[in-house]
């Protein structure tokens, strides 16, 4: 007790050295002498609190697994049944999608469960580097084109040809798409099996393109009379937006070769992108920053230019399908247009590769026999035409593609014969470099912005990027 | 009474006598000298650009989709609906409490016993110590994602909360530390010294002596701890795979595909994550400012 009483006095006294105002209000000091005991009994249930608070929580939150599997792994094709782990690496929106196809498969094969894992797109590469460093990779997983050379160069993947001959998806792949997976993957081996493409697409305003008594922008020339007479900058209407921030190298290479018709990105070991027809290219495409389009632009990515053109008056974005069903939410069906990217005046289609969606096996999974069986389900007729409907992307399975809701779909319609076109010419982008996505992305986005802002030339800016890529080849083909 | 007692308290080491205050008539006299346009068009246009772009979520979440109306009218509660149910809103708002929760009081505990050592005892290379501790907030989390990785994994860890905790609480201890030990050191030495000689423990005199006066900075220390681990992206995405494991910035990033927004989901799911951190600012603002005002280690 006497401890006590007296550590009350000396509380007091630290809160009186703390707390100026309350030394000098006598009557301060007497209304605190009763909330003390209230307060070493706090202080008391506070410190037990604490303690049982922590114990709770570590004990609510353990309980994990040690997330093995890791590029040096060799794994196993296992009994073909039991648990496999598959990663969507475009998690939240396509989730339910694939919920359904999971819910389907483990219906087709009760003796196999699935455990889904949605990852966001934006960091999928980045939790694939970690897990093939660290552990905890899973039995198959999306892997796009745009990072199946960076995973596949780790060690990380199995080898898909052998499988493919003998499953019964062989022969009902697109086989442009299949060139593409496994140009992608270094040239060699397949290392992904496509489920869907996307294709460059003109979106255009169907109401405004009528009031200016304009045409479908269908050719390059018609493109850009459209944007100079759609554009009002008094009036805040702009005929088009151009995407200057992040994602901003594909489409402008996309417009540059398409305009030049250039249709090879390589000449022997050197590329082609300093052209002069691709510079000359560029530097028009270039050139209606600020004149229709909106200045903002420059540090436009893909989401502030939908949304800009979701909700304002522009009459053209050049994006690709992907954003089919925000337009839809935004605009309704009788408001917009989706083209595949514009033609030279003789007709000439020449287009840039689209970053291709598939499916792959991991090295390490010790239940390869499994994972195999999923993507074979996944990239089936009947599972590849729902989830590329959902997707509003291009099927990679040619029965799915000549499926009755492909030809009412027009922008998809239309991109998949532009994309199977016997005429379109198609620029393969050198995805299969480890080095593209840094080249394309980190050391080029800001040179493109500086060339919108006038502050380079689009020769200086494609003579870089030129030198970039021509190393990036020499060192990959040193270790090829 | 007090004022009796108080001789029999040990004389406690004056602080730094602060700086006298300007009477009262002068800072009056200074505040109408200033013509208001000058204090209030700053200001008005600071909050403006501060709000704009809190009203421009706010008006995503709150208009239907397709709207281009620059006020929430009609106003409809459809996005909020939509990432609460069908995006699972519900169940990473309960993860992140829970991860919040646990690295506060985990980071609190430790930094309270790690700050009363570096306050209190004299060690060899104390100094070295807290620059080491200064150092590590140079190294970005990305960094050390594979190491951690690798240790979480050994103990099975993996897509565990606790493992997202652990990790928290390790990157917010230093800086948590250093602000302690401050709080610490302002509370005199004699206080406890007394408190000993009445017969309590080091423990016992620290609970009931040194523990109430740190209040202000230990809701400075907790709340920042709340907060960096409800906003912590990196480590929930790494260290967690499980759907129903996952924290609210988490799924904020899967609304966002590879080439598809929706804003208005965005939006709403973003006012969910906004909200707690919000009412915790709220109610702390107080002790906060006191908080790291006290704390502030001097040179």
């Amino acid at each position: 007790m006497t401890q006590h009483r007296s550590s009350k006095r000396l509380l007091r006294a630290g809160r009186a050295l703390s707390s100026p105002h309350d030394r000098t209000c006598p009557q301060h000091q007497e209304e605190e002498s009763r909330p003390m005991k209230i307060s070493i009994r706090s202080s008391r249930r506070a410190a037990v609190a604490v303690a049982l608070g922590s114990v709770l929580a570590l004990t609510a939150t353990a309980c994990g697994d040690d997330g093995s599997g890791a590029a040096g792994d060799k794994g196993g094709e296992g009994s073909g049944t039991g648990r496999i782990t598959f990663w969507d690496t475009n998690g939240g929106v396509r989730t339910d999608i694939w919920k359904e196809i999971i819910a389907d498969f483990e219906k087709a094969n009760p003796d196999i469960k699935v455990t889904y894992v949605g990852i966001p797109a934006a960091s999928a590469q980045s939790k694939y580097d970690t897990a093939i460093q660290g552990g905890g990779l899973p039995d198959v997983g999306g892997v796009g084109t745009a990072m199946l050379a960076e995973v596949a160069v780790q060690g990380a993947l199995d080898p898909l040809d052998a499988r493919l001959k003998g499953s019964a998806l062989d022969g009902k792949l697109s086989k442009n798409l299949l060139d593409s997976s496994r140009a992608a993957g270094g040239g060699d081996q397949l290392y992904q099996i496509p489920t869907s493409s996307n294709n460059g697409t003109l979106w255009y305003r169907t109401d405004l393109f009528e009031r200016a008594g304009l045409d479908a922008p269908t050719t390059w020339s018609a493109f850009y009379a459209a944007a100079d007479k759609l554009t009002d900058r008094g009036r805040n209407r702009f005929g088009f937006t151009i995407r200057g921030g992040e994602g901003s190298i594909a489409p402008a290479l996309d417009a540059a070769y398409s305009q030049a018709g250039v249709d090879s990105f390589w000449d022997g070991d050197r590329t082609t992108v300093n052209d002069p027809r691709i510079v000359a290219a560029l530097a028009k495409y270039v050139a209606l920053y600020k004149k229709d389009t909106p200045s903002a632009d420059v540090n436009n990515d893909f989401t502030k230019m939908v949304a800009q053109w979701d909700s304002g008056t522009i009459g053209m974005l050049s994006h690709n399908l992907g954003s089919y069903q925000d337009h839809l939410k935004a605009l309704g069906a009788d408001r917009f247009r989706g083209l595949p990217s514009p033609t030279r005046d003789d007709g000439t289609r020449v287009q840039i590769s689209n970053p291709v969606d598939g499916l792959s096996v991991f090295k390490p999974g010790k239940n390869k026999a499994a994972a195999w069986k999923f993507v074979e389900f996944a990239v089936s007729h009947a599972e590849n035409s729902k989830y590329n409907r959902s997707a509003g992307q291009i099927p990679a399975n040619t029965e799915a593609a000549k499926d009755a809701w492909v030809q009412e779909a027009e922008p998809t319609k239309l991109a998949a014969e532009a994309l199977n076109g016997a005429g379109t010419k198609i620029v393969q982008l050198p995805y299969y470099l480890p080095d593209w996505n840094t080249i394309s992305k980190a050391d080029n986005e800001p040179n493109f912005q500086k060339v919108l802002l006038g502050t380079m030339s689009a020769e200086d800016f494609l003579d870089l990027l030129a030198d970039q890529l021509n190393k990036a080849q020499a060192d990959w083909k040193q270790n090829h | 009474m007090i004022t009796e007692e108080a001789p029999e308290i040990a004389p406690a080491p004056a602080p730094a006598a602060p700086e006298p205050p300007r009477p009262a008539a002068r800072r009056r006299r200074a505040w109408d000298e200033v013509p208001r346009w000058q204090i209030y068009l700053p200001l008005s246009v600071y909050l403006l650009f501060t709000l704009i772009p809190f009203y421009w979520i706010l008006l995503f979440a709150l208009r239907p989709a397709g709207s281009t109306s620059l006020v929430p009218w009609p106003m409809t509660s459809v996005h909020f609906g939509k990432v609460w149910n069908e995006r699972s809103f519900g169940v990473y708002f309960q993860n992140s409490v829970l991860v919040g929760v646990a690295t506060l009081v985990m980071t609190t505990v430790v930094a309270l016993a790690g700050g009363y050592a570096l306050a209190r005892f004299d060690f060899r290379l104390k100094r070295g110590f807290m620059l080491a501790l200064l150092c590590t907030q140079f190294v970005p989390g990305a960094l050390l994602l594979v190491p951690l990785f690798e240790i979480f994994a050994n103990l099975r860890m993996i897509n565990s909360l606790a493992s997202v905790v652990i990790a928290e609480t390790v990157f917010q201890l230093p800086l948590s530390m250093i602000l302690i030990s401050g709080f610490i050191r302002n509370v005199p030495y004699s206080l406890e010294e007394a408190a000993w000689v009445d017969g309590c423990n080091r423990f016992t005199g620290f609970r009931i002596v040194v523990l109430p006066l740190l209040r202000p900075g230990l809701i400075a220390v907790g709340s920042f701890a709340f907060v960096h681990a409800w906003n912590h992206f990196l480590f929930a995405l790494m260290f967690l795979s499980d759907q129903g494991k996952q924290t609210i910035p988490v799924g904020l990033n899967t609304l966002m595909s590879a080439d598809s927004v929706d804003l208005g989901a965005l939006a709403a799911g973003g006012i969910v994550a906004a909200v707690p951190v919000v009412i915790v600012f709220a109610f702390i603002q107080k002790w906060l400012i006191t908080g790291f005002s006290a704390g502030a280690v001097k040179g």
